[in-house]
């Protein structure tokens, strides 16, 4: 059975083009524009991986990413952020929500900074879900 | 009522960055989400004749506000914000409210200048537009002479009030910066036709019967811990407001919106407009609580 992989971000050309890679390689894709709309899709569908996006309307990636770290049945599922923020604000964002009195939560499992080429993307992808 | 979430409205001419910093001290407040909006206009991008749609004009306009918008964001994230960004083609009044009641924010926060003084940014008309569609309360930023906004801009309000429900809504508003607010200037200025024509003692009875109720109000915030100090003026409002500033060393203004319809604010004027449009000072203006 193909494994099934969230992408989420609010850019559709982006969209596109992650919906492309993962096809190419045999993952079926589930999209999701905003953080609400995935963090609900995330509990529904139980993807195998989520490709995240952090800056995005109604839900950051950085509090998606979060939510999905503490829940007991969702934290094992990988995550690669493919994002313009830079992988040293994500850690930082996070390192300061743990100083406002939020739990600790683990790096995520890659980090591609956009632009991303497409065989670097399916190879961290594949990765994860071999 | 509450401060959770705001957006920061930008057409990269009248608003920076450094006009956020100031907003930070709304944390006090419970401010946790900020929102960035850009709206391309659509004439930008539009179909022209014998050129169409102009795709990759709106996909450079797009980037370029994109990579604001990524720089402006990783100095929130980095202080334990919650951030988002809209970038949209589009009327600037409806995406302002379409993108206000998507997100459910609390305060819209945008630059303002006078119609036709500058066609790409937002007009006191459309910020009129926008309190009387969306019901969210909107602060109004501006530089001042030195090129800054006042970091401590939520410090000394000067809040106009005429009782009205708008008025009574702002009231409540303040209250909420309880512990941001170091004093409020709470006056009402009553007209000079209010006391025309009356003797000197009907003019001490209007006087004491408007003392009053600034001591009502005065109490609210009391109540709250918030320090309030009262006054009255008498003659036409902007100048009386602009005159109360300069004396009592505001650091911004807030009022009500008149409840005035866009034709009749059109001939008779508005208040809140003249003030966002004309003068450098912030302007927060508050419309009546729709759901009480």
């Amino acid at each position: 059975m193909r494994k099934r992989v969230l992408v989420v971000d609010d850019d559709p050309d982006i969209i596109t083009f992650v919906v492309t890679v993962l096809e190419e390689n045999n993952f079926t894709p589930i999209i999701a524009k905003d953080g609400e709309e995935a963090s609900r899709k995330i509990k529904e569908e139980k993807p195998d991986l989520v490709i995240l996006d952090i800056l995005m309307p109604k839900q950051s990636g950085i509090k998606l990413y979060r939510e999905l770290k503490t829940d007991d049945s969702l934290k094992d599922v990988p995550v690669v952020v493919l994002s313009g923020i830079a992988k040293r604000t994500f850690l930082r964002s996070q390192e300061a929500l743990t100083e406002f009195g939020e739990n600790n939560v683990p790096e995520p499992n890659a980090y591609i900074e956009k632009p991303v080429d497409p065989d670097e993307l399916a190879e961290q992808v594949k990765k994860f879900l071999a | 009522m509450k401060i959770e979430k705001l957006l920061f409205v930008t057409e990269f001419e009248e608003l920076w960055y450094d006009a956020v910093q100031p907003l930070l001290e709304l944390r006090k407040a419970g401010l946790k989400h900020v929102v960035f909006l850009h709206v391309i206009d659509r004439d930008k991008v539009a179909m022209h004749r014998g050129v169409g749609y102009l795709k990759s004009e709106a996909v450079k306009l797009k980037e370029v506000a994109n990579v604001r918008f990524i720089d402006w964001a990783e100095s929130l994230f980095e202080q334990g914000m919650e951030v988002g960004a809209h970038i949209v083609v589009g009327n600037l009044v409806a995406k302002i409210v379409s993108v206000s009641e998507d997100e459910d924010v609390d305060l819209i926060i945008t630059g303002c200048h006078k119609k036709g003084e500058m066609k790409d940014l937002v007009a006191g008309s459309e910020i009129m537009e926008v309190l009387r569609r969306s019901s969210k309360p909107v602060l109004v930023l501006k530089y001042a002479e030195s090129g800054k906004i006042d970091e401590r801009l939520f410090e000394r309000p000067l809040f106009a009030t005429d009782w009205s429900p708008a008025s009574n809504a702002a009231l409540q508003f303040i209250s909420l910066l309880k512990d941001l607010v170091k004093d409020v200037r709470l006056i009402h200025v009553a007209s000079e036709k209010s006391v025309e024509g009356t003797s000197a003692m009907e003019v001490q009875k209007i006087r004491k019967e408007n003392r009053q109720k600034l001591e009502d109000d005065c109490a609210v915030l009391r109540d709250q811990g918030i320090a309030v100090e009262q006054h009255l003026y008498i003659g036409e409002v902007v100048e009386q407001i602009k005159k109360a500033v300069q004396e009592r060393n505001a650091s911004m203004i807030v009022v009500g919106t008149t409840g005035k319809g866009p034709m009749r604010e059109r001939w008779l004027g508005s208040v809140p407009r003249h003030l966002a449009e004309e003068y450098n000072l912030p302007v927060l203006i508050v419309p009546p609580d729709r759901e009480a």
